[in-house]
């Protein structure tokens, strides 16, 4: 997504895709789930066609509503996901990028498409910094 | 006799700093130090086995006085080592416990490239909570004490690039000092009053003296380091180390020092009511809570450690009872079951992945048999499993508890909480051993190695024999009463199986489609931890936050800026602006007044 707004279809798929998350948070067994997540679907569906932005918008914050009531407090997160048990966990045994530079000749003739690309890779960089 | 305990408890001690001399070698390549450290502890285990034969056939206890150190006319700090019926029976204990985790943490942590560290943090922290635990005056006490919690910081932020980590290094080490504020107190309580820091000394001498204030700073030490309510969030906190961290440190032994501690110094508390009342009371409350909020928590190593948490309540009830031996009971049965526990965990968890989700566990019975046997065999025993270890502490406190003219509502609360402790320990049971599975297909998932597989079947046996080994050895000290009514006696075990079946029972209704959310009240309550770390980490904060804004908005812009001299000249601002556009470029409007004033100024002279 190139702007910083977000469309409407985005926030629905957001809040669809939030609101399953959720619901397997507590819904821990996955016949349950699957029970639960089709009835959802069913849901969205329903409403799907509507052509009133108007209507939809108002069903829309109905909907982020009805999933601030009803969200899990712990959802479930992936344990390399950001909050998950080993998000960063490897972080301190990380070693810069700039080590790179300072590798003996010898070595870097090891991996030669690698020490190719990185001379390109940093021209991108310095043009696009300023952007950044 | 007494020369064979004393030379092989010092022994000990240089067995185990042996590891810790060598790291200090300059050139040191290739070092083995992680199984030098294992085979050192295992080897000092053993070897600790002789005073503790010795101790038990003739009931020898000593205490070794080995060097002056600081000594002023007026004040004695020695180095002393007591070693006592408590100290005696603890550290075979500990050093079997560390053994079994050291070996663990071979398999566990072999990945790491600073595993050599890891192992000589753990050995540090070893070293230092058997100085505490044998320690015969407070200073030497305190320096076990204060070596415990720094070794806790440096292990609970292992993975230091992790930001969870650090903060929950910080928070164990904050939470801690705190609780150091009351030991400190105590200390200088007993330099300025009893004019002595070892321990035969101030109990002789403080017979005559209100107790009171010492023993709330022994209190509030103990709430600090054995997280009892109220300065309890570090301990769940505390599960961001990796599990031969949380299983040595937070279940069996550094958790236990603060009631160590109170169990040590139990004849100054045995005629002071308050003191005893307030340990009673705060036990049951923590035990109760920390017990609630297990109920809901989704991540394995947490529900672990609250269940420490209650427990750590329980012996704090007990020590409220005036029984401080069983509390010691309580200690010992208790760190090898939930040192299984954490190391079950941790090869559940290395075997999904580092998955830490009981919602992404289930079905491992069939893939990993051993493992959830041993898991079960350690839930069984944490619930008070009719002679499994936890039975014989847990049953003697419920009925001591009975059977004693105190305050009830400690009784139920410990009561009800004894029903959780069945409760969450089936919910960790079903969710994770039992029905399918719901975790990934490709998980690597292996028990075979016997660095594994060894250490959690000696803890095991441990789970197994240990309560009653320990309760047929040890001289009560006090008179338990025998005779009660069947339904006290059976309290516990009823309430046990109360708490099973509800669970049960709520656990065939949550595989059904019955609704998806519970109650969301108790829930969130539950959940999010009584909310306690959120209100007391954050509303401090946030009201000095919302204070700043409401003065730098309220106060400093509005009144002394806006009403002043910046109303005042956005007023003039505008007045000034409104009247410059009016004017602006009307050339001939300006020059026809002019000549106009002109022709009105000389009309006069003129006539």
């Amino acid at each position: 997504m190139a702007a910083v707004y977000l469309t409407h279809h985005q926030k629905v798929l957001r809040l669809y895709k939030k609101s399953l998350r959720h619901i397997e948070s507590w819904c821990i067994f996955r016949d349950k789930y699957r029970f639960y997540a089709c009835l959802l679907r069913a849901r969205f569906d329903e409403n799907k066609h509507e052509k009133d932005m108007v209507k939809a918008t108002i069903m829309l914050k109905a909907g982020e509503e009805e999933f601030w009531a009803n969200q899990h407090p712990q959802p479930y997160l992936f344990p390399d996901s950001p909050g998950g048990t080993s998000y960063e966990r490897y972080e301190c045994y990380k070693v810069p990028e700039w080590c790179l530079d300072h590798w003996h000749p010898s070595e870097k003739a090891m991996y030669p498409d690698y020490f190719a690309k990185r001379e390109q890779w940093k021209k991108l960089r310095v043009q696009s910094w300023d952007r950044e | 006799m007494a020369l064979i305990m004393h030379s092989s408890l010092l022994l000990i001690f240089f067995t185990l700093l042996y590891p810790l001399l060598t790291t200090l070698n300059p050139d040191q390549q290739e070092s083995k130090l992680a199984e030098m450290t294992k085979t050192a502890v295992s080897s000092a285990f053993f070897i600790s086995l002789l005073p503790l034969m010795i101790f038990l056939n003739l009931k020898t206890e000593g205490i070794i006085t080995n060097w002056h150190w600081m000594n002023t006319q007026t004040f004695d700090i020695n180095i002393s080592f007591k070693f006592d019926h408590y100290s005696l029976i603890f550290v075979p204990i500990a050093l079997y416990v560390t053994w079994s985790i050291l070996e663990f943490a071979l398999w566990y942590m072999h990945s790491d490239p600073y595993i050599n560290r890891f192992f000589k943090y753990l050995l540090t922290f070893l070293v230092a909570m058997i100085i505490l635990v044998t320690a015969n005056n407070m200073f030497q006490l305190f320096i076990g004490w204060e070596g415990v919690g720094i070794m806790s910081f440096l292990l609970i932020g292992w993975w230091h690039g992790r930001a969870d980590a650090n903060t929950a290094a910080l928070q164990a080490v904050i939470y801690n000092r705190v609780g150091d504020i009351g030991l400190i107190m105590t200390m200088a309580w007993f330099a300025m009053n009893l004019n002595s820091w070892e321990i035969q000394q101030v109990f002789t001498l403080s017979k005559d003296f209100n107790m009171t204030i010492p023993l709330m700073g022994l209190a509030l030490a103990a709430t600090g380091k054995s997280a009892q309510f109220g300065l309890h969030p570090w301990l769940p906190s505390a599960m961001e180390g990796p599990t031969p961290v949380s299983a040595l440190l937070h279940s069996s032994t550094m958790v236990v020092a603060g009631i160590f501690l109170l169990i040590r110094l139990h004849p100054l508390m045995e005629n002071n009511q308050l003191a005893l009342t307030i340990c009673l009371c705060l036990g049951a409350l923590t035990s109760l809570f920390t017990a609630t909020c297990a109920l809901t928590q989704n991540d394995i190593k947490k529900i672990v450690a609250f269940s420490t948490s209650s427990q750590l309540g329980l012996m704090m009830v007990t020590i409220g009872l005036n029984q401080p031996q069983l509390a010691f009971l309580h200690i010992c049965t208790h760190a090898f079951f939930k040192a299984m526990l954490f190391l079950c965990s941790g090869s559940i968890i290395h075997s999904l992945n580092d998955e830490q989700d009981i919602r992404k566990m289930g079905g491992l019975f069939n893939i990993m048999p051993a493992t959830s046997t041993y898991f079960t065999i350690g839930s069984l025993a944490l619930t008070g499993t009719p002679f499994l270890a936890g039975f014989f502490s847990k049953d003697a406190i419920i009925e001591a508890l009975n059977t004693s003219y105190l305050n009830a509502w400690a009784l139920i609360l410990t009561l009800i909480a004894t029903s959780f402790t069945a409760v969450y320990s089936f919910r960790l049971v079903y969710f994770v051993i039992m029905g399918t599975p719901r975790f990934l297909p490709l998980s690597p998932i292996n028990e075979n190695n016997p660095l594994v597989i060894n250490p959690i079947k000696r803890l095991a046996w441990g789970s197994i024999i240990a309560g009653f080994i320990i309760t047929h050895n040890f001289l009560p000290m006090k008179t338990p009463i025998m005779t009660m009514p069947t339904t006290l006696k059976m309290a516990a075990l009823l309430v046990t199986i109360m708490g099973l079946l509800i669970a049960m029972d709520l656990a065939n209704m949550t595989s059904k489609q019955v609704k998806i959310t519970p109650t969301i009240t108790t829930h969130h309550f539950s959940n999010m931890l009584g909310f306690f770390p959120a209100i007391t980490h954050r509303l401090i904060p946030k009201l000095n936050l919302t204070l700043g804004q409401s003065i730098a908005t309220q106060f400093d812009k509005t009144w002394l800026e806006t009403v002043g001299p910046k109303g005042l000249a956005l007023t003039q601002t505008v007045l000034a602006k409104i009247t410059n556009d009016i004017t602006r470029g009307m050339i001939k409007t300006y020059l026809t007044i002019f000549l106009l004033t002109l022709i009105l100024a000389t009309i006069p002279i003129l006539l």
